[in-house]
């Protein structure tokens, strides 16, 4: 009788079973661990204290080999998507190991990890969610934003800069600059000569590494920044991107010297979709060296800044519609 | 329980940052160049593009076919039906990215265009200025302009 009461209803004891066998996997996969080391320091960040202050509370837990994980951290399967993004964070950006990148490049890593950090996509929201200690306030990002511009400096050229320049002038004036063969991407995209014979649909100067830029649109980009019809672009649609080398005369004029690179982004929504609906190409120097080598892999760089144009397709430059 | 809290944190958080609307402003209105029988863009080629620190303002330099090759060629000559265009706009910060600036609002358009007349070939020059497109009444300085504009060396296109 005491028994027949005590007894619990058939549907308690069947959730109550499966709350123990949730409990016991839960537990199981605690095991499955990746490991995530912390690698030797090679060569760290050098910045002035309170910048490299906020970029090591802000970043180093994913972009060094300081990681510092919390327990919460720790719990699977949370740790598994730590452990990834660890991974995906120092393969991308590691200040742990700035000394393998050259002067230029590092410069231009703090730029973009700065415009990051304005456009919202670093740190990563889910991130400061719960490391609330690493989210970039108002006052952190002027104090990132000042020791950028402040290394800014607009001097004119010196003569080796001019010659190079003129150098480079003489022998394209001669059209012998032209490449027989064109030159691939490792992603199968090929260098097309016809972008100079496009429209500019926007210029850029570019105080942060020096250059400045045309960004050329074809006849498909053209018509649809007319008809009003770029969000999304449409298939079809190419950008040309065109860098040169400032060249800053006495008089402050600053023209376009040596030509560095002319990048590419071409929609097609199902041919690239695995790269945000954008085939993406560099080539550099007159020669057109495809940007990556036999890496296919360099598509993951021109991904990773220009996801935070999300909502404008991917796209940074603002057409001028005439 | 503080993981999962923390679980169901992270997941409407970027949820919320799926939902998140920010304003989208696709086209640089300020930097366009009203409709205008005064001048006309197409067609014409990159010639060169500069900036001016001093004064904050970018120009782009454009030209029909004729006038592009003439510009490689240093300008040496001036033929006939050539068209220079140069556009010069304030500057603006880049809203997407810190560190670059792009064109605002049109200071001026300024055209040559050459025609032959009898053995020789006459240079016009015209100066629009402002979001009005005002034609510049004054001739004076003229010339200089005209130099100024056919001595830009060509950007390297390859």
């Amino acid at each position: 009788m005491a028994m027949k009461t005590n007894r619990k209803p058939m549907y308690q004891r069947k959730a109550f079973l499966i709350i123990l066998i949730l409990f016991a996997g839960f537990l199981c996969i605690q095991f499955v661990r990746p490991d995530v080391p912390n690698p030797p320091v090679t060569g760290d960040l050098e910045a002035p204290a309170d910048v490299k202050a906020i970029i090591q509370r802000a970043c180093y837990d994913c972009h060094s080999n300081n990681t510092n994980l919390r327990w919460y951290d720790k719990i699977v399967p949370i740790y598994w998507g730590v452990a990834s993004h660890i991974k995906q964070g120092r393969a991308d950006l590691n200040f742990s190991e700035w000394n393998k990148l050259a002067p230029a490049d590092q410069k231009g890593k703090l730029w973009e990890s700065v415009n990051q950090i304005i456009a919202g996509a670093m740190p990563l929201p889910g991130y400061t969610a719960v490391h609330t200690g690493a989210k970039v306030s108002a006052a952190d990002l002027a104090v990132l934003k000042n020791y950028l511009a402040s290394m800014v400096h607009s001097k004119p050229a010196d003569t080796a800069v001019i010659n190079a320049a003129d150098r480079q002038y003489q022998y394209w004036q001669k059209n012998k600059t032209a490449v027989s063969k064109l030159p691939t991407a490792a992603n199968g995209i090929s260098y097309i000569p016809d972008y100079k014979n496009w429209q500019p649909i926007s210029t850029t100067e570019r105080f942060d590494n020096n250059t400045l830029r045309v960004i050329f649109g074809n006849d498909i980009a053209v018509k649809a920044i007319k008809e009003n019809k770029i969000h999304p672009w449409p298939n079809g649609a190419i950008f040309a991107k065109v860098a040169w080398a400032q060249l800053q005369d006495k008089d402050g004029t600053t023209h376009t010297g040596e030509f560095k690179q002319v990048e590419y982004m071409i929609k097609d929504d199902k041919k690239y979709a695995s790269t945000y609906g954008w085939g993406w190409a560099r080539f550099k120097t007159p020669k057109m060296v495809p940007y990556g080598g036999s890496n296919v892999m360099f598509t993951t760089e021109c991904m990773n800044c220009h996801k935070p144009m999300a909502a404008e397709d991917f796209v940074f430059t603002q057409p001028i519609k005439h | 329980m503080k993981a999962l809290y923390s679980l169901f944190a992270v997941c409407s958080l970027m949820f919320a940052a799926c939902s998140d609307n920010k304003p989208v402003e696709l086209y640089n209105t300020k930097a366009a160049l009203p409709s205008s029988p005064k001048y006309n863009l197409d067609g014409l080629k990159v010639i060169t593009s500069f900036v001016n620190k001093t004064k904050g303002t970018a120009s782009t330099l454009y030209g029909n076919d004729l006038a592009l090759k003439s510009a490689i060629d240093g300008n040496k000559t001036v033929g006939a039906n050539e068209v220079f265009t140069l556009v010069t706009w304030k500057q603006q910060d880049d809203d997407h990215w810190f560190g670059a600036k792009i064109p605002s609002n049109v200071e001026s358009v300024e055209v040559i265009k050459t025609t032959s007349s009898g053995n020789s070939v006459a240079v016009n020059y015209q100066q629009l200025n402002g979001k009005s497109l005002d034609l510049k009444a004054d001739t004076s300085g003229q010339s200089e302009r005209i130099k100024y504009i056919l001595g830009q060396k060509p950007s390297v296109l390859p």
